[in-house]
């Protein structure tokens, strides 16, 4: 895999992905990109470590009175045995098949993958709903080579991960590992390339909210890195 | 992890636990903890099942841990279900921790926040849904080059950063601050505000990955 990924979540969305407070089904989407960047996995390992290190940090509330009984709950965790084996990661690509086509998706999809459905094919785009989500809104997305992508009004967002292949629209392409998020505003029109089909994760939220700081989606770092 | 466990026999004396272990949590707050000493802990636990190392774990991140749950949940007795599980797998898990990879803080920290979401879906009866074991790698990623953060240091100089600089979160910013502008080393830094060398590292990366993208912004 040679492209470079160049469209990333911005660092609000990637600072609540690590905090846990994330909506699920978006935290999916952003956990299948970070498994295929390096940069992402960086950033991400660093607002681990700052929230680690606010923990260690943090003021304890109870006083002597009102501490709990710790000691109970030590004698009880120290009384079970140490994992025995610890479970091994998935080993090998992960894979899905459509018709006689083959594709890779990212360790983020393993065990909902497993559990996929079946393929629905309207005309040139075939969608397979993964368990997961509200309402079931996350989905795996095969658009045939040179197809115009339909755009759902929706008042969230929709958020496409490309798995395969590449995208492109009015601001430029879209390859393997990149992110795309889209507003109800965004009126831009995605297709595939001439020759070349593409594979995608789709997730259509909730409206995101942000409590601090900018709400930035996107994080436009190719201007600097490439 | 290359650990002798003869070498680890006899450093915390006995296996035993002593009672008083863990009698002065609210002491043990003010004072100071030695650099990779919840490292070595870990470490302990992970080899021997060290009882007494695991108190002293205990003794300090229990309670943090219980601020922090009942931060996220607003409710004691979740807060401390949160604990108890976490600090299980604190216990189970112990060899899984490499310290070569990062701090004990971060660790505890990403099991603290894997077990809170996967309760908060549980409650919600998603069960079959998604886990954090899906959206969080329980491994490590390969180790990246370090892009090396000197070659921004023409960047920082420009004027334009400086509105930027001011708006970085405060703990980023004091970083910075001593780092670039006193020019101090990374270790003199991690001494002066007695947070873990790789605290200082991240925020270094963090902040000028936020300097490029202000700054991109402002391009646009």
């Amino acid at each position: 895999m040679t492209h470079a990924v160049k469209h990333h979540p911005g660092i609000p969305l990637l600072e609540q992905y690590v905090e846990g407070t994330l909506e699920a089904d978006v935290a999916l989407a952003v956990a299948a990109h970070i498994d295929l960047c390096p940069h992402c996995q960086q950033l991400c390992q660093d607002l681990a470590v700052e929230q680690g290190t606010q923990l260690q940090l943090m003021k304890p509330v109870d006083t002597q009175d009102s501490e709990p009984d710790w000691q109970t709950m030590i004698d009880s965790i120290t009384a079970e045995p140490p994992l025995a084996n610890p479970p091994r990661q998935h080993k090998g690509p992960i894979t899905v098949q459509f018709k006689d086509k083959t594709f890779q998706v990212p360790r983020a999809l393993a065990r909902l993958v497993e559990q996929q459905t079946k393929w629905t094919q309207l005309g040139s785009i075939a969608n397979n709903k993964l368990p997961a989500g509200d309402k079931r809104h996350v989905s795996l997305l095969y658009i045939d080579k040179d197809t115009a992508i339909p755009q759902h009004t929706h008042r969230g967002l929709e958020i496409t991960l490309i798995l395969s292949g590449a995208i492109v629209d009015e601001q430029g392409q879209y390859g393997v590992g990149d992110i795309l998020i889209n507003t109800p505003d965004d009126t831009h029109t995605p297709r595939t390339l001439p020759d070349q089909d593409c594979l995608c994760l789709s997730v259509l939220s909730a409206p995101l909210k942000f409590n601090k700081g900018i709400t930035r989606l996107l994080n436009p770092l190719q201007h600097f890195f490439y | 992890m290359l650990l002798n466990s003869q070498s680890i026999q006899g450093h915390y004396g006995s296996s035993t636990l002593k009672s008083d272990a863990v009698k002065p949590m609210n002491e043990e707050s003010t004072t100071h903890t030695r650099t990779g000493q919840w490292e070595d802990a870990l470490s302990y636990v992970a080899v021997n099942q060290d009882k007494a190392a695991y108190a002293e774990l205990f003794a300090y991140f229990a309670p943090r841990l219980k601020a922090f749950g009942m931060k996220m949940f607003g409710n004691e007795q979740q807060a401390l279900e949160m604990v108890q599980d976490t600090m299980l797998n604190v216990w189970r898990k112990a060899r899984l921790f490499d310290p070569t990879r990062g701090c004990a803080s971060t660790w505890i920290f990403t099991i603290a926040r894997n077990v809170r979401f996967d309760m908060l879906r549980k409650k919600q009866s998603r069960k079959d849904d998604i886990s954090a074991d899906d959206l969080w790698y329980d491994g490590n990623y390969p180790e990246q080059e370090d892009s090396g953060s000197h070659q921004w240091d023409t960047l920082l100089m420009a004027e334009k950063v400086a509105p930027h600089f001011e708006r970085l979160p405060e703990a980023q910013r004091q970083v910075m601050t001593k780092v670039y502008l006193e020019e101090k080393s990374h270790q003199e830094v991690s001494d002066e505000l007695a947070i873990p060398l790789g605290t200082v590292k991240s925020r270094i990366r963090l902040a000028l990955d936020r300097l490029r993208e202000a700054l991109d912004d402002t391009r646009s």
